[in-house]
């Protein structure tokens, strides 16, 4: 006698299918032109809206004399700049360092080479 | 189960099922001991701590600007970074952290002329060796390969590149945001700093239905059954999650290099005045692809192979994602070794 099929699996048999056939769908619908355009248009929307909020938060501010996002950017950027200085000048001094330390070493080697020849000379 | 024990189980399933969401946030990622020995401006160097270390050569880690570096040591027990080091390396991080509206002006030029070959060089100094092993994944992996068509016969003895877009004509991405429509430097100007959670919701419209409906019935279903994995998700999806933001003129550059005009593969990148010309790279290069890579889909990765001037390449391909491939439950068999032992054969002093 064959088994019954069990009604619970073949639901979620079919709910998978339909699932996965959505998920297709969505993944051709994507990538689509009119879809990318749509994308595009609504990130641009998107941005103008955005930008007229900030400006308008910003003049907000401002006018309490409040330290608004710009000037904060704005010391952040100068912060950011005096690190690059700072990290500009930390790799000319480790430069410098690394010269100084070679000049000594060839002028230790070049000293022990010289006591080597006195020494050879006065034993003649 | 039957219906009846789904039933009864629904409630106690329903509270795990929130709890998993809601403490997604407190899992553990990114947590081998490691020590910070360099910084710049939001960049960090790390050297993960290792008493093992066999292998002369040091492997710097380079991920992608719009996702944290923790996935390279997701959890332990399934860290890449845990592997490197069980294996002998002296592992170094380049995180470049989480720029803010002060680092709008952080440019492709800022990060592959600037803060990689100074991270490489603080990594060379700390390891006390004169070469290394460049590891990049995804746009990561575009920038090492930026840095070493620059840099012919500089200090990277090895590049590794794990699923790096080199060449995006015909690519979803190409077709969003390479239309004239789509303007990025109107993007860059209102939002210095380019919010990671709009770019991590474009990555995942690619697949609407998987990402933003299927993982979740897939996690009903797991705990339902009582075989969710809470570890695996709650670190896997925290790291999704946690979206960095893109500066405004890196964000710019490359969108426009990579997607409206397609530069890179065409040698067309100029970076402080020189050209990326991708045949100057002549160092030894493994490249690994992933099959189901729908972010830096395969067949965009592949021109890299014939435009380096590199005798010794490699190019590995295995089934996955563009994540999944590197830090699914499977890397440490299926991959992982793989690079370890490419590494090992040209990580003699």
């Amino acid at each position: 006698m064959s088994e019954r099929p069990d009604p619970t699996e073949d639901v979620r048999r079919l709910y998978e299918d339909a699932e996965k056939r959505t998920a297709d769908a969505m993944e051709e619908l994507v990538k689509r032109d009119a879809f990318g355009e749509l994308l595009a248009r609504a990130t641009e929307n998107i941005l103008a809206l955005t930008r007229m909020g900030n400006d308008v938060a910003d003049l907000v501010v401002r006018n309490l004399r409040l330290a608004g996002r710009r000037d904060v950017t704005s010391l952040g950027r100068q912060l950011a700049r005096t690190e690059d200085k700072l990290e500009q000048v930390l790799q000319e001094v480790e430069r410098l360092q690394e010269q100084i330390a070679d000049a000594e070493r060839s002028s230790a080697s070049n000293g022990t080479t010289r006591r080597r020849s006195t020494k050879s000379s006065a034993s003649k | 189960m039957n219906p009846v024990e789904q039933l009864v189980r629904a409630p106690v399933a329903a509270v795990e099922f929130a709890n998993l969401l809601l403490t997604r946030d407190d899992a553990k990622i990114g947590v081998s001991p490691k020590d910070v020995v360099w910084t710049h401006r939001k960049a960090t160097l790390y050297r993960y701590r290792s008493t093992r270390r066999t292998h002369a050569l040091p492997v710097l880690l380079v991920f992608a600007l719009i996702n944290r570096p923790e996935i390279f040591d997701l959890r332990p027990g399934n860290s890449f970074v845990e592997f490197l080091l069980e294996e002998g390396y002296d592992v170094f991080l380049l995180d470049w952290g989480e720029p803010g509206d002060e680092d709008a002006d952080m440019g492709i030029d800022n990060y592959v002329c600037d803060e990689l070959p100074w991270a490489m060089r603080e990594t060379l100094r700390a390891s006390g060796q004169d070469e290394l092993s460049l590891l990049g994944w995804c746009i990561g992996g575009t920038l090492v390969a930026m840095h070493a068509a620059l840099n012919p016969g500089g200090p990277a003895r090895n590049l590794v590149l794990l699923t790096t877009p080199v060449d995006t004509s015909g690519s979803l991405y190409a077709n969003w945001v390479g239309r004239d429509s789509f303007d990025p430097e109107f993007v860059a100007e209102v939002l210095p700093s380019v919010p990671g959670a709009g770019v991590d919701w474009a990555n995942k419209m690619m697949k609407p239905v998987t990402n933003f409906w299927t993982t979740y019935r897939t996690l009903w279903q797991n705990v339902l059954k009582g075989e969710a994995k809470r570890e695996a998700y709650q670190s896997m999806a925290r790291w999704v999650a946690d979206n960095p933001p893109f500066p405004g003129r890196a964000f710019s550059q490359w969108i426009t290099w990579m997607y409206k005009e397609n530069r890179f593969v065409r040698n067309g990148v100029r970076l402080r005045g020189r050209r990326v010309d991708l045949g100057k790279i002549d160092q030894n290069m493994l490249v690994v692809t992933a099959g189901a890579d729908h972010i830096a889909p395969r067949p965009g990765t592949l021109p890299l192979l014939d435009l380096v001037s590199s005798e010794d390449v490699t190019h590995l391909d295995r089934p996955g994602g563009h994540i999944g491939l590197m830090a699914g439950s499977r890397a440490r068999e299926d991959i992982w070794p793989d690079i370890a032992e490419w590494l090992e054969e040209r990580s003699a002093r």
